[in-house]
């Protein structure tokens, strides 16, 4: 099997058959309507708590001098860590050949679009002054991972895009004939973006080069993108931080959020688009394993996270610890490690559960436990600063998020599910051309027997 | 209107607060006075010291934007701080109490009474007192001086301090002195204490490797421990004691902390490169989808063509 996975000796009728059915979700039809007008709805309410932060400042939000980094950075760190699993699946287990990760990969990168796009909006929603957003580029500093983290994030949502857009074209164009009673703008598009592709050899060949270059481009970029996002943190001296696995630990901690996520995306299209032809049980058997495998290594990180500081309790370090694990955060740090990693990984080591749906219910933990693990990171580092402060008041020093702020937050998150529903509903989400391949593939396997 | 009765009902709780805990200052240090007149000069140094040594709590004089400690420090130029004496103010910098630091070995009484000068110009109805002349209960009816010399061969400092009476001039003998050199935050003590001999005279060593400016130059100052018993006479001398040293401006070369065209090189060439990188591979990309377009169009084209024949 040497041949380009992008074969174009192909069976018309299973052609047919694949794109039949994975085309036929490719409409706005009154579900899309109605779902992308109740997220807008809750979207303008959430706009509208920005512009009270937007007019009044960040003094409406919990963060003060102490902690000023809260929610909005937790957020955007959730989001960096969940987009990387477009890598982890199209690149890592891509490149080393891995097939059943053909049909999710499209998923994977869907993902990493939408997370990616909105990471960078997140940032501005922790701006009080988001008018000079310029000045980072104006005057930002090469020294300041700011910046990088800033050129990180646009390079790898740009990849991200191509990564889902390349593979695409094959079946935009197959689709473009198969779009009757779509509306015009949609059939124009597809026109637009299908660039031509007719299929040809040379073009097949093109295509080839063009997808090696972003698969190889995409890993190191991956790995820079969560490396930086982990130094905002590292490069600063702060008990808590001041670590040196702090890149590792980020992106090990990315795989399992995104893998949860790809889960949880699965299962929507699968049930919601009727695709159990193409994303099987062993899919997800298999998938269940790659989570499994991720939160291990992620366990692994966590342990030489705590238990080296702990071993030595360096003054500081023993304030931050003794917060974390029995004091004031005890309960959020221990429910995030125990129900979002402990017992996921148990549970996933039973092959049961490893079906579809107890599988959607786990990642459903494994995500939200991903995002208040980002809080735990971000957040209690800056409760006890290295330069004591005495006798302000409690909220200087001790974070609690606002209404305001929470629905910021919740606003991002519902962008992120508006580009998903777009990316999932006017394109194919699975890769129809790939399939047809495969199932010709199988087909002729079978015969030969 | 009811938030600033609110305010008032809590400035008068405050205040009553306040009287129950009043920091009383003993009767012979109330009358306490500068032995120099304030003038332009004594204010601008005391403004150096205050914004180093005081603004991080008292905040900018006139602006009540000092810290919220328990009790508060208070801005300078309300009548909380100003309605003390001149001895009051410099007994309380002095000695200090709960979040007040003292500054007893951070600033000399020249430069206690500098702050004090320029804490007062902000009081436009005060009026100077000030007794130029120093006396002390151990020599009754004289008046205390003291002088630092620098002995360069043995690299000590000689401290001599002396009292003048109508009879004449005596040494000041059997008073335990120190000495201090003015550092950027406080002072730094030199030797130890020492006890003037017969002839009013002290030998303090000079540290090895003291740094001095670029000429060289420390200021020194020297005052009695027991100025209850001596008086308060001190003295601030420049002497070329210490070390030349030629202070680089940290932001001369390329460091972390300097700006963007003052980064260490490596960091510079790695971002730039990076960048640079990533973004070629992408254009790249970008091509070939133009190749694509490309290679279709003008296939099609032969295709077409090759039809219409
Ligand atoms: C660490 C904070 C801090 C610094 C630094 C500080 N102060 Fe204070 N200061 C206080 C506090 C708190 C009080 C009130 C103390 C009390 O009433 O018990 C106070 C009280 C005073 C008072 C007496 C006010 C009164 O009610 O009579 C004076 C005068 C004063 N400070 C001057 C100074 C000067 C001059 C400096 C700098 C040389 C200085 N302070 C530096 C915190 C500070």
């Amino acid at each position: 099997m040497a041949r380009s996975i992008y074969n174009t000796d192909i069976h018309r009728e299973k052609l047919e058959s694949v794109s039949s059915d994975i085309l036929r979700n490719v409409r706005i039809n009154k579900g899309f309507i109605i779902w992308m007008g109740i997220l807008a709805l809750a979207l303008a309410a959430c706009v509208f708590a920005y512009t009270i932060q937007l007019k009044k400042g960040l003094g409406v939000t919990g963060l003060r001098d102490a902690t000023s980094w809260g929610m909005y950075i937790a957020t955007f760190v959730f989001f960096v860590a969940t987009s990387l699993v477009g890598m982890l699946i199209s690149s890592v287990l891509g490149l080393a050949g891995v097939k059943w990760i053909r049909p999710i990969a499209r998923i994977a990168e869907i993902i990493a679009v939408a997370f990616a796009a909105i990471a960078g909006l997140v940032i501005v929603s922790d701006m009080g002054r988001p008018d000079r957003l310029p000045y980072v580029f104006m005057f930002g500093r090469f020294q300041s991972p700011i910046l990088w983290d800033v050129t990180v994030v646009t390079t790898y949502f740009f990849v991200s895009l191509m990564l889902w857009f390349i593979p695409l074209i094959p079946d935009l164009a197959i689709a473009k004939t198969r779009l009757n009673g779509r509306p015009g703008f949609l059939i124009k598009a597809y026109e637009l973006l299908s660039v031509n592709w007719i299929n040809h050899d040379r073009q097949v060949k093109i295509m080839h080069q063009a997808m090696r270059i972003l698969l190889i481009l995409i890993v190191p970029l991956a790995f820079a993108i969560h490396t930086v996002t982990s130094w905002l943190f590292a490069l600063t001296p702060r008990a808590g931080w001041d670590s040196t696995i702090f890149g590792p630990y980020f992106i090990s901690g990315a795989f399992v959020s995104g893998t949860a996520a790809v889960i949880i995306a699965m299962y929507f299209y699968r049930e919601n688009y009727r695709l159990s032809r193409y994303l099987t049980n062993d899919h997800f058997e298999k998938i269940g394993r790659v989570l499994a495998l991720v939160s291990i290594i992620y366990i692994y990180f966590n342990i030489n996270e705590f238990l080296v500081p702990a071993y030595k309790l360096k003054t500081h370090d023993a304030i931050h610890l003794r917060e974390l694990l029995t004091g004031h955060h005890a309960m959020l740090f221990w429910s995030v490690q125990l129900l979002g990693l402990v017992i996921p990984v148990i549970l996933l080591l039973i092959k049961r559960m490893r079906r579809p749906l107890p599988l959607l219910l786990i990642s459903a933990v494994v995500l939200t436990a991903s995002w208040f693990k980002r809080y735990i990171i971000v957040v209690p580092p800056q409760e006890h600063p290295y330069l004591p402060v005495q006798n302000v008041p409690i909220e200087w020093m001790v974070y609690k998020p606002t209404v305001i702020e929470t629905a910021v937050t919740f606003g991002s998150l519902i962008l992120v599910l508006m580009i998903i529903t777009v990316l999932s509903k006017l394109f194919p989400v699975l890769p129809v051309w790939e399939l047809a391949e495969e199932e010709a593939s199988a087909k002729g396997e079978e015969n030969k027997q | 209107m009811r938030k600033i009765l609110a305010i008032l009902i809590i400035l008068q709780l405050l205040s009553v607060n306040m009287k129950a805990q009043e920091w009383v200052v003993p009767d012979d240090r109330k009358g306490r006075l500068s032995t120099f007149p304030f003038d332009d000069n004594t204010r601008s140094s005391g403004q150096k010291i205050y914004n180093l040594n005081c603004m991080s709590c008292h905040g900018t004089p006139g602006k009540s934007n000092y810290l919220n400690l328990v009790p508060p420090p208070g801005d300078p130029a309300t009548d909380k701080i100003q309605h003390n004496s001149d001895g009051e103010m410099f007994y309380k910098v002095q000695s200090g109490r709960g979040q007040m630091p003292s500054f007893r070995s951070v600033l000399t009484s020249d430069e206690l009474w500098q702050v004090v000068s320029y804490i007062r110009s902000f009081n436009k109805s005060y009026k100077q007192q000030f007794r130029a002349v120093i006396s002390s209960s151990a020599y009754p009816g004289a008046t205390i001086n003291m002088t630092l010399a620098l002995n360069e061969p043995d690299s000590t400092f000689i401290l001599t301090a002396w009292a003048d009476r109508e009879t004449g001039r005596v040494p000041v003998t059997d008073a335990g002195v120190r000495i201090f050199i003015h550092r950027t935050f406080g002072h730094q003590a030199v030797d130890e204490e020492k006890i003037t001999d017969k002839t009013g005279k002290a030998v303090f060593k000079i540290p090895l490797k003291l740094n001095g400016d670029s000429l060289g130059n420390v200021t020194v100052s020297a005052r009695f421990v027991d100025e209850d018993t001596f008086g308060t006479a001190s003295k601030d001398t420049v002497l070329a004691a210490g070390i030349r040293t030629y202070p680089v401006s940290l932001v001369k070369e390329r460091a972390m902390w300097n700006k963007a065209s003052k980064a260490p090189l490596w960091i510079m060439l790695s971002y730039i490169l990076g960048v640079l990188i990533a973004w070629s591979f992408i254009i790249i990309v970008l091509l070939k989808i133009r190749d694509i377009y490309i290679t279709g169009k003008y296939i099609e084209s032969a295709e077409s063509e090759k039809q219409n024949n």
